[in-house]
């Protein structure tokens, strides 16, 4: 198991891709904070899935959008759990539409859970990392920080924000023994996206990728176990597609 | 003063953090001129000291240890030159500056540029005392 005697806290770990990070982290050992904003019962469900498969996991509340918040939700880890060394900052809302019809608040909004969060549950955890030496942070961030696609400019903007931001901060911190990486990924089923799928159930999408599938939540776990365990020890300030080729990708070929 | 002990965690945290040799690291070498340590290393020195001596020191704590509690009014005068009450002060935690010396001369500004490597252990030996007793 890679990650025996290691502690994580999963921001937005309640459904989704989060879901699937805590229980990922927790099969390879580590103990898991599973964080969610409103969704206790699904977070208690998480927490109740691994420990009945034999691991360990609380649930902790907080709006990463609030530092007061993040600053609860490290410490409650650190308290209940004994420790924190992996922080997997996924927290994430999407609020979609053209720019043309969007309210004015609506980028703020985006900004300040994607990118606010990942600020603010960073900035609580490194004090605890950069004084033991030892820490990782994986941020979950999205293909879209990285190209255009019609609709998400808000949602875009704050992941893009969220790669720069991971590179700043591997260079920051890595003097300290702590490691920031970012995972970026494609299209995933999940309720983040329901909109997406639901008019013609992502065929418009599947058509534009180049392995014509859409992810699965455990594409994207495995690879943030990979960057939270040891195996990765010689990367920082990576920025991780796991898309099916979409960020590959310039359009379909045709014609040819 | 500091305990030889403190002494050694205080050079060994300056060397780490720095990349410096043993040899440059001197008591008297300033950690900004000689050393040329930013921001960032002197947040990596304090953290490594307190890893090593248990003494938590905040990078914002340097100022007030040097200011020693006067006020920036009574510290310095109109142009930023250091009072004869701030080099007072200053001849306690920094004796290495001669206030007759510097009387009249010593911009404040500049005062943490003459930061020792000694006068951070000092410090922490101060720290380190304050918390035993």
């Amino acid at each position: 198991m890679k990650l025996e005697g290691r502690i994580a806290l999963v921001t937005g770990g309640s459904r989704g891709i989060g879901r699937g990070i805590a229980e990922a982290l927790a099969a390879e050992g580590a103990a898991v904070a599973v964080n969610y904003r409103s969704s206790k019962a699904g977070a208690d469900e998480v927490v109740a899935a691994i420990t009945s498969a034999g691991g360990t996991a609380v649930a902790v509340p907080g709006d990463v959008a609030e530092y007061a918040d993040a600053e609860s939700m490290v410490k409650q880890t650190i308290d209940e759990l004994g420790g924190l060394h992996i922080l997997v900052n996924n927290a994430g809302i999407a609020k979609d539409g053209l720019i043309f019809n969007m309210d004015p608040g609506d980028w703020l909004e985006v900004m300040r859970t994607n990118f606010g969060g990942v600020f603010n549950c960073t900035k609580a955890a490194i004090g605890h990392f950069m004084g033991e030496r030892d820490g990782v942070i994986v941020n979950i961030s999205s293909v879209m920080g990285e190209r255009g696609w019609i609709g998400e400019s808000n949602y875009s903007a704050s992941k893009g924000a969220v790669n720069a931001f991971t590179r700043c901060c591997a260079m920051e911190l890595a003097r300290f023994g702590v490691r920031v990486n970012a995972v970026l990924p494609g299209f995933v089923p999940t309720e983040l996206v329901e909109g997406l799928v639901e008019k013609d159930g992502g065929k418009g999408i599947l058509r534009q990728l180049p392995m014509k599938s859409f992810g699965e939540v455990a594409d994207v776990a495995q690879i943030v176990v990979f960057l939270a365990a040891s195996d990765s020890k010689y990367m920082t300030g990576s920025l991780v597609t796991v898309d099916g080729g979409a960020a590959a990708m310039l359009g379909t070929g045709a014609p040819l | 003063m500091a305990s030889a002990e403190i002494e050694t965690a205080v050079q060994e945290a300056v060397v780490g953090a720095l990349g410096v040799g043993e040899d440059e690291a001197t008591p008297d070498a300033t950690l900004m001129d000689d050393l040329g340590a930013e921001s960032i290393d002197l947040l990596d020195i304090l953290f490594r000291i307190e890893r090593s001596t248990g003494v938590k020191i905040q990078a914002s704590d340097l100022g007030d240890y040097i200011q020693g509690g006067i006020s920036d009014e009574e510290f310095g005068d109109a142009d930023g030159i250091v009072s004869r009450k701030g080099l007072e002060h200053l001849q306690k935690v920094m004796p290495q500056i001669d206030a007759d010396e510097y009387e009249g001369k010593l911009e404040a500004e500049k005062v943490i540029s003459y930061f020792t490597v000694q006068n951070l252990a000092d410090m922490v030996g101060e720290r380190a005392a304050a918390a035993a007793g």
